[in-house]
């Protein structure tokens, strides 16, 4: 439903995704993995339009979109979960998911927030500012996400900041989230968790694709320490912590 | 007695489609128009129309005063001086505004002094909307100063905006805090073409315990001009905290300057202070939202003056 057809996109003379070609299936939940700078939000921004592709071209559900505008994505049913969510000033939640279901929705926005596990209903009417705390505003950036009830969607590294108690309600509530709306899901992430609901894995390095496949055959690569593209070692002995 | 356009206006600075119950007292180009004093809130006049006093009886709770002022003459500039005395124990809302429309080729204007004393223990919200309209080419000027004294405990919330239409503009805020009183006062002004708004606050933290907070949001449109200026001075063991954040969004100018003072030297004051464009990050967000890009400009802008 989502085919990449040999995205390249270069910045500052670097080029970050190189030939990158791939199919995403409707329905189906895929997990991308890979060491940090090796390109996976670059590749979601070039996906939802934020960043243009300098050379390739992206098809979805038929249409050529590569020259489609971020906003003309989202209302095709592209979502992206940012990996730093924006915080504003004076925007609350309830506006935010105002705009997310679109005017004249009748959706109850307190079924949204008790799905992403926010205890509270006062969060509606908090501002989503500085003041909120890393895991806090991920969550947010999942229930606006939700609730546009897109047809693709890519989560980017949903978990940072998540206690590790929530791990395994949220990516419930993705696997739920694709099985019942069949919503193609993105998932980028290195939590293992993650990595095993995936039906397929796909591992990026230096801005190809290194892998893909199911999550065994991904797991021996994960360990392997060689994938690392950032030759950070300062002394010959000393090892990676990745 | 009121025709549709002061009624225009008048919704426009209070929020009222008509006559408010309560105390009230409505100024029409440079006369009063009509009051009504309450059992707790009594409104007198000053010598030779030059304003009113407010004096509202210890122990006063969940009443509010509105007192707004019309102008729709031209070449008017009407200068009123406005006293409010607060008796202790209260629980109040005051509120005021001024709505001019212009639809002539001379200026308009208004400058209102509104000095508050709060008495001890009492809770005052006050709030100020500023609104001009009117398809004239005279100016429309509005310099409202409001001065307020704070008695030991108690609290006042100031809402002060100006949201459009006025060409030129300076106001002026100044408080002082005697012990355990807090202040927070808001202020959002927005401006656009060639207008200029310059505002000059001076809060001086006195008493043992007294806390300020100022927060202050501007949006500078088109070629228009803000300046804002705050100063906090604290002369015993307090609190105070001053945040201005400036949206440019054409070819603005801005100028912030948050000034702090410590006589004492278990003073606590601290501030934030921005100028920028709206940031990419939060348009982005929107535009995911599926909102186009003049929409999201708009809706953070709303959101941000809220
Ligand atoms: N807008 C940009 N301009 C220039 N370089 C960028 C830009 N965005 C990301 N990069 C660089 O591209 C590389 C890939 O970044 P990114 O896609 O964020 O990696 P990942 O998400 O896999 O950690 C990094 O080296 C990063 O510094
Ligand atoms: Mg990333």
């Amino acid at each position: 439903m989502l085919d990449l057809h040999n995205l390249s996109f270069m910045s500052d003379g670097r080029q970050i995704i190189n030939d990158l070609s791939f199919t995403f299936q409707k329905g189906k939940f895929y997990a991308i993995t890979g060491p940090n700078g090796s390109g996976k939000t670059t590749l979601s921004k070039l996906i939802m339009g934020i960043h243009k592709a300098t050379t390739g071209n992206i098809v979805f559900a038929g249409k050529d979109i590569t020259n489609y505008t971020v906003t003309e994505r989202a209302k095709a049913g592209i979502a992206y979960a940012f990996q730093h969510p924006a915080r504003f000033k004076g925007l609350t939640l309830r506006d935010l998911l105002n705009i997310a279901l679109g005017k004249d929705h009748k959706a109850d926005m307190r079924d949204i927030v008790e799905k992403i596990g926010i205890c509270s209903f006062e969060f509606l009417d908090k501002p989503v500012d500085s003041k909120l705390s890393g895991g806090e505003i991920k969550k947010i950036e999942m229930a606006t996400t939700i609730a546009l009830n897109p047809k693709i969607v890519i989560y980017d590294e949903p978990d940072t900041g998540i206690d590790l108690w929530t791990i395994d309600p949220m990516v419930n509530l993705l696997k739920k989230e694709q099985t019942e709306k069949g919503t193609t899901t993105i998932v980028i992430s290195h939590n293992r968790t993650f990595l095993e609901a995936a039906d397929t894995v796909i591992l990026i390095k230096s801005g190809k694709i290194a892998y893909q496949g199911d999550t065994r055959g991904a797991l021996p690569l994960l360990s392997d320490l060689s994938i690392c593209n950032q030759n950070c070692k300062v002394h010959e002995n000393d090892g990676c912590f990745r | 007695m009121m025709d549709a356009l002061d009624k225009e206006l008048l919704k426009a600075v209070s929020g009222l489609e008509q006559i408010p119950k309560g105390a009230y007292n409505i100024r029409k180009n440079g006369k009063l128009l009509t009051r009504n004093v309450s059992a707790n809130i009594d409104i007198e006049s000053l010598e030779g129309s030059r304003g009113i006093r407010v004096i509202i009886k210890p122990g006063t709770k969940n009443e509010s005063v509105h007192i707004p002022v019309i102008l729709t003459e031209a070449g008017l500039y009407d200068v009123v001086f406005n006293e409010f005395i607060v008796g202790d124990d209260c629980d109040v809302t005051i509120v005021a505004g001024c709505g001019i429309h212009c639809g002539s080729s001379e200026s308009e204007g208004h400058e209102g002094v509104h000095q508050f004393n709060v008495g001890k223990n009492s809770r005052m919200k006050y709030v100020e909307k500023h609104y001009a309209t009117g398809d004239g080419t005279g100016k429309r000027i509005l310099n409202p100063t409001t001065k307020v004294f704070l008695e030991e405990g108690a609290r006042a919330e100031m809402e002060l905006a100006q949201i459009g239409g006025v060409d030129d503009t300076k106001r002026v805020n100044e408080a002082e805090l005697e012990a355990n009183s807090m202040l927070l006062i808001t202020e959002h002004v927005l401006t656009e073409r060639d207008q200029q708004a310059v505002s000059s606050n001076t809060i001086m933290l006195n008493g043992a315990g007294s806390r300020a907070n100022m927060v202050s949001r501007s949006v500078i449109k088109g070629s228009s001009r803000q300046i804002f200026n705050a100063l906090m001075e604290a002369r015993a063991k307090c609190f105070g905290h001053i945040e201005c954040d400036a949206i440019i969004m054409d070819n603005g100018i801005n100028e912030t300057v948050p000034a702090l003072k410590a006589l004492h030297p278990d003073a606590e004051l601290t501030h934030e202070a921005s100028i920028g464009k709206i940031a990419d990050e939060q348009l982005l967000k929107l535009m995911c939202l599926g909102m186009s890009y003049d929409d999201a400009v708009n809706t953070i802008i709303q959101g941000f003056l809220k």
